[in-house]
């Protein structure tokens, strides 16, 4: 890996990339994989399906780098967004839905298993916590649920007795709310520090 | 069913956290096209949630390897049509001239490669080369795209959209590639503008339906390229706002 590279702006990156350079991807790899295996890993609540999503998101950003656009996000953003959708698809698929909500099940019994505790309190950076922390539950709640659990806002409005309504608005405005907080944390690049 | 555009921007936050039914997925991605105030929103939102997912840790071991290990079996398919069919308005519409230059780039490697590793051709680089040798259609284009040197800039509107893609080489030759530039009536013309200082100086008329075109960057001092609509045959100075425009990087 050349040091050149290694401080190559994410843009510059996958200009490299569409030029079939390697040692590009593997530096978009280094910078971004583990956020990208950690958030399948999170909603698809299995190990093994998580490790193809990575291998499936890298292998799209080489074979279709132009899919990405610069001036509407960040890499990361991107990729992360790629592996969201592609993670719901699976999730929403009856065999990954069942196998989930079985070791859900078998985890909760097993060992007191939190999957809100787990999910706000472990995989949200610090920095960001705070950020989460001006969310009123609510919002916090609908956002877990739709985001991290992989549920639709129907669904979400039914997990929550609330009207369907109701949870889109709650979703919009919790996204808002701390987008704003992020703004005013400074936090509004918070790839950067996915790369150390 | 059509939403109003209210009903889409109260589906944005959902949309973006991939919580919608496919169909109301449909509808958003359709008015997104259209919309650079809710691409924006979505944008930001996307953001937001990728800020949620970073947790720092590292991807698992032997994930890469099975990555590079397809790159190794299934190198990206190299589309050669579209790169040598420049002039071919079908095959050439909505390619990003990057991943035309890029496959370029990878032809020339593999032309470069040739004489010095004859045991690693394989059918695939053999059927590259008899093409690239056969194919005398937009040599002076690709030779533009192959120019690790060259200079090259998107032409796009206001809110966004690359309509096309100039290529500047060192000694001025120089060529527009269309993106999603629409057929003009016949009555009208594209027209290419080199901005000096606050001075708009004709680069060509291109055309009601230009594919690829050649200019001449004569001369310094051209900082950006703007594209207009005009009467056909031209006109000696710009009449409208440009509908595209790129600065050119500086050299």
């Amino acid at each position: 890996m050349t040091s050149a590279l290694q401080e190559m702006s994410d843009g510059g990156l996958v200009v490299a990339i569409a030029r079939y350079r390697e040692d590009a991807l593997a530096e978009a790899y280094r910078r971004h994989a583990g956020a990208v295996f950690a958030l399948a890993r999170r909603v698809l609540a299995d190990l093994t399906t998580a490790e193809e999503v990575v291998q499936e998101v890298f292998l799209r950003l080489w074979t279709q780098p132009d899919k990405f656009d610069p001036d509407r996000g960040s890499l990361r953003s991107y990729l992360l967004a790629q592996t969201h959708g592609r993670s719901v698809d699976l999730l929403r698929s009856d065999t990954s839905r069942r196998r989930r909500e079985e070791r859900e099940a078998r985890q909760t019994a097993e060992a007191g298993y939190d999957l809100e505790h787990e999910v706000w309190d472990l995989t949200v950076a610090d920095r960001v916590k705070e950020v989460v922390a001006v969310l009123p539950v609510a919002e916090r709640r609908a956002i877990e649920l739709a985001y991290f659990g992989g549920h639709t806002y129907r669904e979400v409005a039914v997990l929550l007795g609330e009207p369907e309504g109701t949870v889109k608005s709650r979703i919009r405005s919790g996204l808002q709310r701390m987008r704003s907080a992020l703004k005013t944390s400074d936090l509004s690049d918070p790839g950067d520090v996915a790369w150390n | 069913m059509e939403l109003t555009h209210l009903e889409i921007e109260q589906l944005l936050g959902v949309y973006a956290l991939d919580a919608v039914s496919p169909e109301e997925s449909d509808l958003v991605e359709v008015h997104l096209r259209d919309c650079p105030r809710c691409r924006a929103e979505v944008a930001e939102h996307r953001e937001v949630a990728a800020s949620l997912a970073h947790v720092g840790s590292s991807a698992p071991p032997g994930v890469w390897s099975r990555i590079a290990g397809s790159l190794e079996e299934a190198p990206p398919k190299l589309d050669l049509a579209r790169v040598m069919s420049l002039r071919s308005r079908p095959a050439r519409r909505g390619i990003p001239l990057r991943m035309a230059a890029a496959a370029a780039a990878m032809a020339a490697a593999v032309i470069a490669v040739l004489g010095v590793q004859v045991s690693h051709l394989d059918g695939r680089t053999d059927k590259l080369a008899a093409a690239l040798q056969e194919n005398g259609l937009d040599r002076a284009v690709q030779a533009a795209l192959f120019d690790e040197s060259a200079r090259r800039v998107d032409l796009r509107s206001d809110d966004g959209v690359t309509f096309a893609q100039a290529v500047v080489r060192d000694n001025g030759d120089s060529y527009l590639v269309r993106d999603s530039l629409p057929k003009l009536a016949d009555d009208k013309t594209y027209q290419l503008w080199g901005i000096v200082a606050d001075r708009a100086v004709s680069l060509g008329v291109l055309g009601s339906d230009p594919d690829v075109s050649a200019f001449k960057m004569a001369g310094g001092g051209v900082t950006a390229l703007a594209l207009t609509t005009e009467r056909a045959g031209g006109v000696p100075a710009p009449t409208m706002t440009p509908l595209a425009r790129g600065l050119l990087p500086i050299v």
